[in-house]
């Protein structure tokens, strides 16, 4: 009953980092690995006591309208003791390295603050028990990806990749919040217990999980919201390696295994999942094998390796997509915590420029290379095991044309690796570069991520029995055939594996660059249209930007033109009326007193002339008023 | 009038008669020379006629059987006074040719005043009947006269020898002139 | 006899005479010897009433007569005045002498 702490200790981690951050500078990054080092504990320990049978919780009563009220309360299932354990691994080992990492940076607690705000986050996403709880933290993530995209925010193209994460980002919440909204209006509930309760087919829960499912897209990078995660590589590597290869992107994944009951009841929502991704995942993959940016390359397997995911669950297989989740994490991290040290040493990032790195850095290489097998699905590493599910799965659920890109994704996956495998480490040199291997404090994450890596696919494979399958959907295996190995399967995918590599080998180590160079000449424009990421920056910018900055600009020219022109003739007119006041004041009201005044002088004026001076004329008055005296005296008799 | 009475007793002309005669005429001249005092451009002629008039008015007196009055009208009046207003205008006579008379405006506004109130003393005079005493007791002679002064209104003439005083007393002061 | 309405009349005259004398004349003493005029209009009213009215002990004249010694004393301060008039200001035409003019 301890999980509602998970989130919260990273938490109080950020507010102690950025309120006194400045004050302990070093000592951030030790109260923010602390923070997570506890959270990891307390997952441990919470995985244990679902293992002994306790489940989720309610901690209070939050909102209540009319007769439905809202709970906050934490869901303590297989998938979330599972994310959770991930998330906490991963996230502290990244911590350390970046003790390394950003040893020089003079903002060093500020990135430890935001990155325990980030932990905080994705925990509190991952044990929300209804929509409302996960979409707080689910914006929280956003922010966090946000601060930390645009971390060096005085070079202008990381701003500018923040900003783009979070616009396309948003557009994918909107639907999120969209299918939220029909979800309680029409269900009456946001909780995710309740979903399950949603059987019977309907076309407006239909419409719900897609737009669920929106959601899902622009948080997982799949088409056509992926444009963002390329340029979030402009952040900090171990940014990149925790938010963006991990556990961030890995959201839209969770988001839809949480929603399965959801999308199972709905099969026409389902298969588009499967579709989207695998359409992502092989066009991602197409544009890695021609780029020449290590984290770029790694940016856009991570968009393939999700779209890989979404085939998994979108085919129906829950305990797949689940298990290439989990170890993906660990191997995908792995391999940008490499490159992170490679870009740490020699400060550089284009992989024209490297090369016999391995001499000089045992360390990295190896990890590299061990991440690498793990991705390609060479058995017996972990990503074979996942990777072989998923591609069972399609099989097994009566998708074969799905299989079939996803090997053709396998296979290009397993190129573009050794690709940057053989260019990156070995052979020559291809320019000046003095690399030098990285300290301890990021060589040992690197080392155990690598165990992780190696082994951690064991859990799922038929070697513990499908341990994880079991784990992760208790209950009857969603397909009759059970969880049997396709030994046909392994070998088509291992086969994939090593004709990929093979290929990498031919091109790039044997020949040296000439075959690669000979078939770019040929095929021009298809290189042209890989290695410009298919111009889909170029469309978006000519469909959506160029014209909502217009439509902003015309907003604007209102906003300045009509209502700050209609509050200035607001003022025009109380100045014209205050004028036309001053004016009566002027002239009506002083011209009254004026005349008052002007009345007296002009009667003074006539009336001072009885003050003559002469007696005579006051004589004469006097004797004219004894006259009337007399004269009335003697009317009135 | 008992002795000039008795005159004309042996006269043919009746005592009525001859009063009402030469009344009139003194009235009338009275009345001539006052105007001509208000009238006059020169101050010198005023005074003149002033005195005229007012031993003209010294003889209305004696037909108002007032004959120690009509003497101390002449003696004082004409004798001190006007001789004191020709020394006064001898004093302060000016060469310069600006008239004496006011503006013709003035001129006809005291006419009106004056008209005025001749009209409403008039009308006051005839509209009354007037009581008339006993015709005897209006025989006042001298002895009478002297004796009233002495013990009735010995006060008022007290009094009058205390204007007389303060008047020379102030008529001194003013005259004085600016200390030198 | 005159009767009393005669003498009466002619005071009233000779009063409305003075009058205009004094609101008429330039002169300083000219308006005094206005003011002599009306005096002299006053005692014969008072000289005529204690004949007719028949006044024990004469009170009539002797009214009269103290009037004349008023009217003396008055014209003696008069003329003291227009002496020294005459010497501060130069003149005696009271049109000149408007000091108390607005």
């Amino acid at each position: 009953m301890v999980a509602h702490l998970i989130p919260a200790i990273p938490f109080l981690a950020f507010v102690i980092n950025i309120l006194f951050g400045r004050k302990i500078k070093k000592v951030s990054a030790f109260v923010s690995i602390l923070a997570c080092g506890v959270s990891l504990c307390l997952s441990i320990y919470t995985f244990a006591s679902l293992l002994k049978g306790h489940g989720s919780y309610t901690l209070f009563k939050w909102l209540i309208f009319g007769s439905t009220s809202l709970n906050v309360g934490v869901i303590v299932d297989p998938l979330t003791c599972m994310m959770l354990l991930v998330v906490t691994i991963i996230g502290t080992l990244i911590q350390i390295y970046s003790i390394g990492y950003m040893k020089d940076d003079p903002r060093f607690s500020r990135f430890f603050a935001y990155m325990s705000l980030f932990m905080s986050s994705m925990l509190g996403l991952l044990l929300a028990d209804n929509f409302i709880i996960l979409l707080i933290f689910w914006e929280g993530v956003g922010l966090c990806s946000y601060l930390l995209i645009s971390f060096w925010f005085e070079k202008i193209s990381a701003a500018k990749a923040g900003m783009k994460a979070f616009i396309t980002t948003r557009i994918g919440d909107t639907g999120l919040l969209i299918g939220v909204f029909i979800l309680f209006f029409s269900a009456h509930t946001v909780h995710f217990s309740g979903l399950t309760a949603i059987s019977n087919a309907n076309p407006l829960f239909t419409a719900a999980a897609l737009l669920i499912f929106c959601g899902a897209v622009g948080k997982s990078a799949q088409f056509p919201l992926h444009v963002w995660l390329p340029d979030a590589m402009e952040g900090p590597t171990p940014v990149s390696a925790l938010i963006h290869a991990a556990t961030m992107v890995a959201a839209g994944v969770y988001l839809v295994a949480r929603c399965f009951g959801l999308f199972l009841a709905h099969q026409p929502a389902l298969i588009w999942v499967a579709y989207v991704g695998a359409a992502t995942s092989i066009f991602a993959a197409t544009i890695a094998a021609v780029n020449n940016d290590i984290k770029r390359i790694l940016a856009y397997s991570t968009i393939s390796q999700l779209g890989f995911m979404m085939i998994g669950l979108g085919v129906g297989g829950y305990s797949a997509g689940t298990f290439h989740l989990m170890t993906h994490a660990f191997f995908k991290a792995l391999l940008f915590l490499c490159a992170g040290s490679i870009i740490h040493s020699i400060h550089a990032q284009d992989i024209r420029r490297m090369g016999g790195i391995f001499q000089k850095m045992k360390i990295t290489g190896t990890t590299f290379v061990i991440a690498s097998l793990a991705i390609s699905g060479v058995p017996p590493f972990s990503g074979f095991w996942s990777k072989d599910e998923i591609l069972s799965e399609s099989l097994r659920s009566g998708h074969p044309y799905l299989f079939m890109i996803a090997m053709a994704t396998s296979l290009l996956t397993a190129f573009y690796m050794f690709r940057l495998i053989f260019l990156v480490l070995f052979g020559k040199p291809r320019s000046e570069l003095h690399p030098y291997e990285s300290p301890k404090v990021m060589t040992i994450p690197l080392a155990i991520l690598a165990i992780f890596a190696i082994f951690i696919g064991l859990v799922g494979s038929p070697f513990m029995h499908n341990a994880f399958q079991t784990f992760i959907h208790p209950g009857p295996p969603e397909n009759s055939e059970g969880l049997a190995p396709n030994y046909l399967v392994m070998l088509l995918s291992t086969l994939a594996a090593a004709l990929g590599i093979a290929a990498a080998y031919l091109f790039y180590m044997l020949n040296n660059k000439i075959l690669p160079l000979e078939i770019r000449n040929k095929f021009t424009l298809l290189y042209n249209l890989l290695y410009n990421k298919y111009y889909i920056d170029e469309i978006y910018e000519f469909l959506f930007i160029r014209p909502s900055i217009r439509l902003s600009r015309l907003a604007s020219k209102f906003d300045s033109g009509v209502i700050d022109g209609a509050v200035n003739a607001c003022a025009k007119a109380v100045v014209v009326l205050s004028r036309i006041k001053s004016w009566i004041d002027r002239y009506i009201v002083d011209g009254a007193v004026n005349m008052t005044a002007g009345i007296v002088g002009l009667s003074s004026l006539v009336l001072r002339r009885v003050q003559t001076g002469y007696i005579q004329t006051y004589l004469l008055i006097a004797f004219f008023g004894l006259v009337l005296i007399i004269f009335i005296k003697l009317i009135g008799g | 009038m008992s002795g000039l009475i008795q005159v004309l007793n042996n006269s043919l002309l009746s005592q009525d008669a001859v009063i009402k005669a030469t009344f009139y005429p003194t009235a009338f001249l009275t009345i001539f020379f006052a105007f001509l005092v208000v009238m006059s451009r020169s101050i010198f002629h005023s005074v003149i006629y002033l005195a005229f008039t007012l031993i003209g008015i010294a003889g209305i007196y004696l037909y108002l059987d007032a004959e120690f009055l009509a003497i101390v009208q002449v003696l004082i009046y004409v004798g001190a006074i006007v001789t004191l207003f020709i020394f006064t205008i001898m004093l302060t006579t000016q060469a310069d040719t600006e008239p004496i008379r006011g503006t013709v405006r003035r001129m006809w506004a005291g006419a009106l005043a004056g008209f005025a109130i001749f009209l409403i003393l008039s009308k006051v005079i005839t509209m009354t009947t007037w009581h008339i005493g006993l015709p005897e007791a209006a025989f006042v002679n001298l002895r009478e006269l002297g004796r009233s002064l002495m013990s009735k209104y010995a006060l008022p003439f007290e009094v009058i020898s205390l204007i007389s005083l303060a008047a020379l007393v102030g008529v001194i002061v003013i005259g004085r002139g600016r200390k030198r | 006899m005159i009767p009393q309405s005669h003498f009466l009349i002619l005071s009233a005259l000779l009063f409305s005479i003075g009058v205009f004398g004094i609101l008429t004349r330039k002169n300083a003493i000219g308006i005094l010897m206005s003011i002599e005029l009306i005096l002299n209009a006053a005692n014969i009213n008072l000289i005529t009433f204690g004949k007719f009215l028949g006044s024990p002990d004469g009170l009539g004249q002797i009214f009269a007569l103290f009037v004349i010694a008023i009217a003396a004393a008055s014209a003696v301060v008069g003329l003291g005045l227009v002496i020294s008039i005459y010497r501060n200001a130069k003149t005696i035409l009271v049109n000149k002498l408007n000091l108390m003019k607005w």
